[in-house]
């Protein structure tokens, strides 16, 4: 019963917009970042560390707005997906 | 002349209980949601307690699409081998339902199908970018270069609201302020929910679970029943996960999931739905101004929520907030005056319902959930009293004071220092 966070987020519905990033985030300040915090709160794991450089992508976000918050760095830009676009609950 | 009476940001319970109470009294009413169909985007633990909602709909009971009514409401403690559980079954919960778990992707487009039957226009997969401003008045929407304007726009966004800071309506979400909120769906048949809860086919359980489990963070839990699922999750105060550091809020539900007392009760469920959303959890302190001249601010955008570890709650001040807020909105339509000054009745009416008056009364209870204590010390202090009662070890007996008096000294508190906290802890709850 205990699944890896990949596998959970594969039981989520998206329409995911291919030719839009709703989050980005700007590597330079990334690149400074004394705690990568963004990593531990990211419910989705969209951010992830390798070889101790940030990797973001936005695909499996659930739009909760946690990194918004958890970035105190200045580095997230956060908008809403396109209409329609992103994560589709069928529960919520 | 405005296109609209007045819009409503948001068709989440905030909005589209403002929207009905609105629409109802014959003012023209638009609603959008950035979602399609409306709440496809809005997660909650799932309990609503509906009282308010009786105010603009008083046949919720029988038409809203809901789970189970609660019957079982447990509280309780988990330590890394044990859970001490109070369970409160009641027949007063049977014989006066208002509380009932609630999926929001069902439940939400019911409300905005409500709010258009009142006569609302809803348009839902509409994302609105920014607010219309003139002489320093809000004065309506923008969406792809289009402005719709209203004599008062009520903002109804959520725990995330873009428009109000993006206009200065309020400040970037601090720390303090928020939860993250993580869930899962767990598939599970009805007879197995039945036999294993001990509930009828329309009765449910909702659990609330202070996770003594983990090291060094304040992390509170839900377990609750719906008809053929499970939505069970956990409550992270973000000022607790930075100041931890070292814990991905995604692994913290799995931990919650592996427990003893908890494993056991999903055996057999399969996994449905991951989610994640934000919660207020500033209290009283995080409340922006309310209102100003063309708006108001409701619900979880306004910060109105409850939590202590143990209730956690925002879908009834969202719904009260909203039919406030629609209220006022509607008597300013009779005076013609949309200004702050005549929309400060909203805060007013707050003042006099139960949703100021409970920020202000519990406006220190962040200092309880903030306590390690609270979390970590004394359910396992809890734990070593109950084994020293109820575990017969061949070893003699201790009177309870007794007991207390080693469990702290274990646990490195002194008994000063555990007597002056539990006054204080009792003193804000
Ligand atoms: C994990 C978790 C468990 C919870 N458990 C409970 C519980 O058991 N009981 C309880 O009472 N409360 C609970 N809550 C709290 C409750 O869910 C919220 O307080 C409640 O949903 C707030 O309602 P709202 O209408 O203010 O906001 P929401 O329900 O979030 O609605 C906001 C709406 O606005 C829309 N929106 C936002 N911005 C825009 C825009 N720019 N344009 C168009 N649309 C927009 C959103 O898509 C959304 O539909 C829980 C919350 C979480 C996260
Ligand atoms: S917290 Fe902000 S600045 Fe730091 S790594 Fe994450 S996104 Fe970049
Ligand atoms: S909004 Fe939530 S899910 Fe999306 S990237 Fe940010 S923290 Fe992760």
């Amino acid at each position: 019963m205990i699944l890896d966070i990949k596998e959970r987020l594969g039981k989520t519905k998206y329409d995911v917009d291919k030719s839009y990033a709703h989050i980005t985030v700007d590597e330079s300040i990334c690149e400074k970042c004394p705690h990568h915090f963004c990593v531990m709160a990211c419910p989705a794991q969209c951010y992830t560390l390798q070889d101790g450089k940030l990797s973001f992508q936005y695909e499996d976000c659930v739009e909760c707005g946690t990194c918004s918050v958890a970035c105190d760095q200045g580095s997230v830009k956060w908008h809403f997906p396109k209409a329609g676009k992103g994560v589709i609950y069928k529960y919520g | 002349m405005p296109d609209y009476d007045a819009i409503v940001v948001g068709a989440g319970n905030a909005g589209s209980a403002a929207a009905i109470t609105m629409a109802q009294k014959g003012l023209s009413v638009l609603l959008v949601d950035r979602s399609d169909p409306p709440g496809a985007k809005n997660l909650s633990g799932g309990v609503l307690w509906g009282n308010d909602l009786a105010r603009i709909l008083p046949k919720w009971q029988n038409e809203a699409p809901l789970e189970r009514f609660i019957q079982d409401k447990k509280i309780g403690f988990l330590t890394d081998k044990s859970s001490i559980i109070i369970d409160f079954k009641t027949k007063i919960f049977e014989e006066n339902k208002v509380g009932y778990t609630v999926l929001r992707s069902k439940f939400d487009p019911w409300l905005a199908k409500k709010a258009r039957e009142a006569g609302a226009t809803v348009i839902p997969g509409i994302t609105v970018e920014s607010l219309a401003k003139k002489d320093g008045k809000i004065i309506g929407v923008e969406e792809s270069e289009d402005i719709v304007t209203a004599s008062v726009v009520i903002l109804a966004e959520g725990i995330n609201p873009r428009l109000s800071i993006e206009a200065g309506l309020r400040g970037p979400l601090q720390d303090w302020e928020v939860s993250v909120g993580v869930k899962e769906i767990i598939k599970l048949s009805p007879q197995k929910i039945e036999d294993r809860f001990n509930l009828t086919s329309s009765s449910g359980m909702a659990s609330e679970y202070i996770l003594g489990n983990l090291e060094e963070l304040n992390v509170g839990a839900f377990f609750y029943t719906n008809k053929d699922s499970i939505s069970l999750g956990i409550v992270a105060p973000m000022e607790q996960l930075r100041e931890n550091g070292v814990t991905h809020t995604y692994d913290i539900i799995e931990q919650f999931k592996e427990h003893p007392s908890i494993a056991p009760l999903i055996d057999g469920g399969t996994v449905a739905e991951y989610g994640a959303h934000m919660i207020p959890e500033g209290g009283l302190e995080m409340v922006p101004k309310l209102y100003g001249d063309g708006y108001m601010i409701v619900g979880d955008s306004a910060g109105f929520g409850f939590s202590n570890g143990l209730v956690l709650q925002g879908m009834n001040y969202a719904f009260l907030s909203g039919i406030l807020a629609g209220e006022t909105a509607v008597e300013a339509k009779g005076k013609g005056d949309f200004s702050s000054d005549s929309l400060s009745m909203y805060r007013q009416k707050l003042e006099n319902s139960y949703v100021l008056k409970d920020l202000k009364t519990f406006k220190d209870i962040r200092k309880v959930t903030n306590n390690k204590n609270m979390y970590t010390t004394y359910p396992k202090m809890l734990e070593s009293i109950l084994l020293e009662m109820l575990w017969e070890r061949g070893q003699p007996k201790k009177k309870v004071r007794d007991i207390l008096g080693s469990c702290a000294a274990d646990l490195k508190m002194s008994k000063l220092k555990t007597a002056t906290d539990f006054y204080y802890i009792y003193r804000r709850m």
